[in-house]
């Protein structure tokens, strides 16, 4: 009691300190919201249909972008070349394949259908540097073990020096409870019980999967500070106990060498985007890149046309390759039996009302809404898992890429 | 007082008596002996008797051996008192000796007004009328009777001299400080004076009386009336006026405003600011400038000034000669100077006289006051979050005192004690301490010395603590060669440095230390010179070492992939000359001349990267990487600083100042968007980073009314700056190596007009300020990453076109008084997101022109009550409470908005400071 009350008087005192600052959400004003055209805009020396995206900024409230769909989109290069572009779901893609090629300059024009037109600066492909290698490392990051995939490169001209990088990963997935039948559930509601489960042989691959994912942040490293143009890059870094490289893994490196400008343009993006840490409060404003609007410079144009050469490489690895002798990453899922809690997985096939045991309608409701999954059935009972455990497309896709190599 | 009138009396009528030729012969011998001796062997030996107050004789303690046959006693007593005050008259066997006069034996012959000139002129020395006690006694009698009589000097039947100098200390009669900008005028005359900042004055005055007056703030008025034979010295005490409550003085020199030919200077006097409403109970010298014209904080907790316009950094932040980095406790809500041992700060935003220099907008002159030369004292304050004592004691009575100030939060302690979990964890305390030592050998020589520290240590976010503090030691010596030549040599050490300690419980391998320390080192020599009343010289050299240690990263656990990062050190050393020139050319015309040589040289040990020429400062444009060896001059850059001022009197108590300075900088504070925080870094020119200059016109209009009870002015400026530092957009400050690759260089002007209104006295006194002020940047570059909001003038981050101030006190009785203080400013401009958009795979923030927008517009009403302690003589400390309520109005004025990105999506916070009413109490003591 006399403690509590010293307390309070404390707080009392205190209390001026206490309130010194508060710090609320603050409700962004979107009054203030600007719209602007933003081209993202990257041609390579891949012989390909070149593509180009043209959106609009959209006010925070709104999920995502305005796509511009009806703009006049082409790129001239310095022979008088107009290559066209036409829009095909969400982006502008060139009518015919082209490549960016060495010694010649190019420059992008979009004409909105408001009769304003952007134009890039006139930019020229950078040096061919291909990927040498990718390589997984079993590494530390910040204490924790894992592999990383380092990209190597080398230039020996040291004319590359701004690299970007993006990814695309795909991993095999092997459902841990996977069973060659589906139990399907049929509900006849007057009689009793009121439905019935049949198991069915399986059609569909279901055990085995694939899932990719791509690179969402931007990956750039510089070899300006180095006495070399040697690169040796953590593209990606996956811990040792991560599902994803538990059974195969394949990741594809895009390696594109940029120049100054556009790496400058990539590295502010990042920095302005970063959450900010204790140390760096980073200065907020508006960048732009290389493109203008041609009838009024002051507009906020974002994005950069970058002309790049690019390379890719890819590389397929088992865990055992990196991580010998090693108990393979768990499932993401909960597909294990624990003896302490079998109820979570066993349940009595009955529909008795005087048993408390009986759980009838919840095997027929887990099994109907797809929630969970047969494995077996044994003493009047149904052992279930949750879906993902026996049925990988539930999350996954069972298409096999076609680059795929086992 | 008594004894001299009877002394008065008795000279009157002996004066009728005729002296006669003392021809009697004496012989006497006297060795090492006393006046007292001389008189008593005389009289022993001889008929004569003296006449004399035996104080006299023992004032007069030299020592004389002589022989003496058969000699008139005219000729011992000449020989005998020749080095004494004392005068003597014979009269048959009568000795009479007295003190300063000399009795005359016949009126002169002008002294009943009928002049003979000739008999003036006949002796070739001019006789000034000779001063008769008659004359004295007629100027008593209509006086009150407690001012005083002050002989100077010695009174000879011949002097070739109509003036004569006297000088003197004032101090205050309670703690013996002395008192500086004291007036002090001749009653009747044109003559007058102010004391220095060591208390000390010269004064010109024609012999016999004078009456001197002096006024001082908070002091009663003093007079003495000064019988004047020979130069001499006059120490004036002057007495506290215990009713401080009526009077709110930011400007010690009464008149000084329109007198003055420097515009743009601001007098605070701590004492008068103890009215003023409080935040958690501080007085603070810095909350009360920024209530003056062309003062603003960025925000309210922040602790950078912006002085006209000026950025942060450019403010020259002294403390007795010293700099401090950042006076700042807790981000500004204190100031680190401790108010109970400060005497005046004198803040100069235009016309920065020449002896001052290194930074672009402003000096603070903050000047501590000496320790009590007489008796311990002590002054304190008890507050809800802070206390504060200050002591004072004599080392040597009358010679060295010693003052030492302490300040700190009792917050660490309560916050600890605490159940509450999360509470437990945060951390705000600091403290600071002051010493300083003056010794005073004598008039001429006079040593000071002062140590000063504060310490911050504040988390936020319980996984990180914040430490910084300041240092400083000064030393100075104050010479005076004679009448006209003085000196002071000053040497001082600042350190400021700050550290995060950032512990991450969940994950310790990310938990570092940073650091970041910058140190300096002067000396300056500062020499007067008064040719005459109407040319007066200032000059003087000054040097100053910088080092910095701009950063270092170190991982706390072995493991961490943090890597460590311990960025070269970086020294530079400034140098000035400077001479300042005050030109009275006529009563109505004062000049001030002041120019400045400043140069800077940035040193190695370095290794500076040396960029291709006209393209943008990046990794891609690195020609080459040079080394320097230690003390090598990397680059220099100097120039002459002129710093002109004139002021003219249009009329009666109405001046007209014109000012012009040129200022340049050669350290810059690299401070992240909003406000300055601990965190800031200094940073110095070097081969890549030039040095900033400014340049101000000021033209200022000053009128006083009512017998100086109202002050009036109006003070324009323009100013125009270049190469102070910017940042690109997504610029990295903090352990950059190459950090002048996220500098920009840009051009700035300002300009703005400054009302002021002040009323001094009476119940009702305060002042209302208002600033319409404009200030804009412009960072051009032909390549678009240097360029911001496409190379057109934008508004700083602390242009706050209008600025409102109204501070009034209020007298019910004297002792009971009511203050209050209305702050009204326009919204500081911000850099708004202004949309989403997509690019790649994520999604960003669009960010406005830089500056586009504004936070709302900040206003507050803080109310205090004041109660005076009793005025009963015997009482143990004088007391003093304030109440105060800060933010009355419970304005939620946000101090800073901003966005955090967090998974693709923009976050906007607002933090705002005392966003509710809060009161204080706080007692303040006095002993």
């Amino acid at each position: 009691m006399k403690k509590s009350l010293l307390n309070s008087i404390l707080l009392l005192i205190l209390f001026p300190f206490l309130i010194i600052s508060c710090t609320d959400p603050y409700v962004l004003r979107t009054d203030n919201y600007e719209e602007a055209v933003v081209i993202e805009a990257t041609i390579t020396n891949e012989l390909k249909k070149q593509e180009i995206k043209v959106s609009k900024t959209y006010k925070f409230e709104e999920n995502g972008p305005t796509l511009i769909d009806d703009a006049v989109v082409n790129v001239t290069d310095s022979d008088g070349t107009v290559f066209e572009f036409e829009y095909n779901s969400g982006k502008y893609v060139s009518v015919n394949p082209f490549q960016a090629e060495t010694g010649k300059q190019y420059k992008l024009l979009v004409i909105t259908d408001n009769g304003k037109s952007y134009t890039s600066n006139n930019e020229t492909l950078t040096t061919v540097n291909p990927i040498q290698d990718v390589v997984p490392t079993v590494t530390f990051k910040d204490g924790i073990r894992g592999v990383a995939m380092n990209v190597k490169s080398f230039d020996p001209t040291s004319s590359s020096k701004y690299y970007r990088f993006e990814y695309e990963e795909t991993y095999k997935i092997i459902a841990p409870k996977w069973v060659s039948v589906k139990a399907v559930v049929t509900y006849t509601p007057p009689t009793n019980p009121i439905g019935t489960i049949d198991l069915i042989p399986r059609t569909t691959e279901a055990r085995v999967c694939f899932s990719s994912d791509k690179s969402n942040n931007l990956l750039l490293t510089s070899t300006n500070n180095l006495n070399e143009d040697r690169v040796n890059f953590p593209v990606r870094f996956i811990k040792s106990n991560d599902y994803t490289i538990a059974n195969r893994y394949s990741i594809l490196v895009r390696q594109y060498i940029q120049n100054l400008a556009s790496y400058t343009f990539y590295t502010t993006l990042k920095e302005i985007s970063g959450s900010g840490s204790i140390l760096s409060q980073n200065q907020p404003g508006f960048f732009s890149g290389n493109i203008k609007c041609v009838e009024n410079t002051n507009e906020k144009v974002i994005g950069f046309f970058d002309v790049a050469s690019v390379s890719s490489k890819r590389i397929f690895f088992n865990y055992n390759e990196v991580f010998p002798n090693e108990a393979l990453p768990k499932y993401p899922y909960k597909c294990d039996i624990n003896p302490e809690t079998p109820q979570e997985n066993v349940f009595k096939f009955c529909f008795s009302p005087f048993d408390f045991t009986c759980q009838g309608y919840t095997v027929l409701s887990l099994l109907a809404s797809e929630t969970y999954v047969y494995y077996d059935f044994y003493n009047d009972s149904y052992e279930l898992y949750p879906t993902p455990c026996g049925d990988c497309t539930s999350f996954s896709s069972n298409i096999i890429p076609s680059f795929w190599i086992d | 007082m008594q004894k001299i009138q009877i002394l008065i009396a008795f000279l009157f009528f002996s004066f009728t008596i005729n002296a006669q030729e003392n021809s009697e012969k004496i012989s006497v011998n006297f060795k090492d002996a006393t006046i007292k001796t001389v008189v008593e062997t005389i009289e022993k030996n001889t008929n004569y008797k003296f006449f004399f107050i035996e104080d006299w004789l023992v004032a007069n303690d030299k020592l004389f051996s002589g022989n003496y046959t058969n000699t008139t006693i005219n000729t011992i007593l000449d020989d005998v008192l020749s080095t004494s005050e004392l005068n003597y008259f014979i009269d048959k066997n009568k000795v009479i000796l007295t003190n300063n006069s000399v009795i005359y034996n016949k009126l002169p012959d002008n002294y009943f007004g009928d002049t003979l000139k000739n008999t003036v002129t006949n002796n070739k020395i001019e006789i000034e009328k000779p001063i008769f006690y008659k004359q004295f006694d007629t100027i008593s009698k209509n006086k009150k009777s407690n001012d005083k009589i002050v002989f100077i000097g010695k009174q000879t039947l011949k002097s070739d001299k109509k003036t004569f100098i006297l000088s003197g200390f004032i101090k205050n009669s309670k703690t013996n400080e002395p008192l500086s900008n004291v007036f002090i005028k001749v009653q009747n005359k044109a003559t007058n004076t102010t004391t220095n900042d060591s208390g000390f004055y010269t004064i010109e005055l024609s012999s016999g009386v004078n009456f001197l007056e002096t006024s001082y703030v908070n002091h009663k008025k003093s007079s003495r009336k000064v019988i004047l034979y020979q130069d001499g010295t006059l120490d004036i005490n002057l007495e506290e006026n215990n009713n401080v409550l009526d009077e709110v003085v930011i400007d010690g020199k009464k008149n000084e405003k329109v007198k003055s030919a420097v515009s743009g200077v601001i007098t605070i006097d701590i004492e008068g600011i103890k009215n003023i409403p409080l935040i958690l109970g501080e007085r603070d010298i810095f909350k009360v400038a920024a209530t003056l014209p062309g003062i603003k904080t960025t925000g309210e907790g922040s602790a950078g000034y912006n002085v006209r316009g000026g950025k942060e950094d450019q403010n020259l932040i002294l403390l007795d000669d010293g700099v401090i980095y950042n006076p700042a406790h807790f981000f500004g809500f204190f100031s680190a100077v401790n108010p109970y041992t400060t005497k005046s700060a004198t803040i100069y935003k235009g016309s920065i006289p020449a002896e001052y220099g290194g930074r672009l907008s402003s000096v603070f002159d903050i000047t501590s006051k000496n320790g009590n030369l007489t008796k311990f004292s002590g002054e304190g304050g008890i507050g809800p979050v802070t206390s504060n004592l200050a002591l004072s004691t004599p080392i040597i009575k009358d010679k060295s005192s010693l003052l030492v100030g302490a300040r700190g939060t009792y917050s660490g302690w309560i916050l600890r004690s605490l159940k509450e979990e999360t509470l437990k964890k945060s951390k705000a305390s600091f403290y600071d301490g002051i010493i300083k030592y003056n010794h005073k050998f004598n008039a001429k020589n006079i040593l000071e010395t002062t140590a000063y520290l504060s310490n911050d240590l504040f988390s936020i976010s319980s996984d990180s603590i914040y430490n910084y503090s300041n240092r400083m030691l000064s030393l100075k010596y104050e010479h005076t060669f004679n009448e006209k030549n003085k000196g002071a040599i000053v040497f001082t050490n600042s350190e400021y440095k700050f550290n995060i300690d950032y512990d991450n419980d969940t994950d310790n391998l990310k938990s570092f230390d940073f650091g970041y320390k910058i140190n300096e080192t002067q000396a300056i020599l500062k020499l007067n010179y008064t040719f005459s009343e109407k040319h007066k010289f200032t000059y003087g050299i000054s040097s100053k070492l910088y080092g910095i240690n701009p950063g270092f990263l170190e991982a706390k656990n072995a493991i961490s992939s943090i890597k460590p990062i311990d960025i070269e050190k970086e020294r530079g050393l400034e140098s000035a000359v400077f001479i300042s020139y005050n030109f009275k050319v006529n009563k109505k015309l004062l000049l001030d001349f002041g120019i400045r040589y400043s140069n800077f040289s940035a040193l190695g040990k370095s290794s500076q990267r040396i960029y291709q020429e006209n393209v943008p400062l990046n990794d891609a444009s690195v020609v080459e990487i040079k080394n320097y060896n230690n003390n090598e001059v990397i680059q220099s850059y100097g120039g002459f600083e002129p710093r002109i001022a004139a002021r003219y009197f249009l009329g009666k108590d109405f001046s007209v100042k014109l000012g012009y300075d040129k200022t340049y900088q050669y350290i810059h504070l690299l401070s992240s968007n909003t406000t300055q925080a601990p965190t800031d870094t200094w940073k110095l020119s070097d081969l890549n980073v030039k040095p900033q200059s400014g340049q101000q016109f000021s033209l200022g209009f000053f009128k006083n009314l009512l017998d100086k009870d109202l002050e009036f002015s109006i003070e324009g400026y323009y100013k125009k700056s270049e190469n102070f530092l910017d940042y690109k957009v997504a610029a990295q400050l903090l352990l950059n190596e190459n950090i002048e690759t996220e500098l920009l260089q840009g051009e700035g002007k300002a300009y703005g007009i400054e009302f002021l209104i002040k009323k001094n006295s009476g119940r009702l006194n305060g002042w209302l300020g208002y600033t319409y002020s404009r200030t804009f940047i412009k960072l051009d570059s032909e390549f678009s990453d240097e360029k911001v909001n496409n190379g057109n003038y934008f508004p700083s981050n602390f242009d706050k076109p209008h600025d409102v101030s109204l501070v009034l006190n209020y007298r019910f009785t004297k002792r009971y008084s009511m203050s209050s203080n209305f702050i009204y400013q326009t919204g500081r401009p911000i850099t708004y997101p202004i949309g989403s958009y997509q690019y790649g795979n994520a999604q960003y923030t669009l960010y406005s022109d830089r500056n586009q927008f504004r936070i709302p517009d900040y206003y507050r009403l803080d109310i205090g009550f004041n109660v005076e302690g009793n005025h009963k003589l015997k009482k143990l400390a004088h007391g003093f409470w304030n109440i105060s309520i800060y933010n009355v109005l419970g304005r939620n004025n946000p101090y800073s908005i901003y966005f955090v990105t967090d998974d693709g999506k923009i976050k906007a916070f607002k933090t705002s400071i005392f966003s509710i009413p809060v009161p204080t109490i706080t007692y303040n003591f006095k002993f």
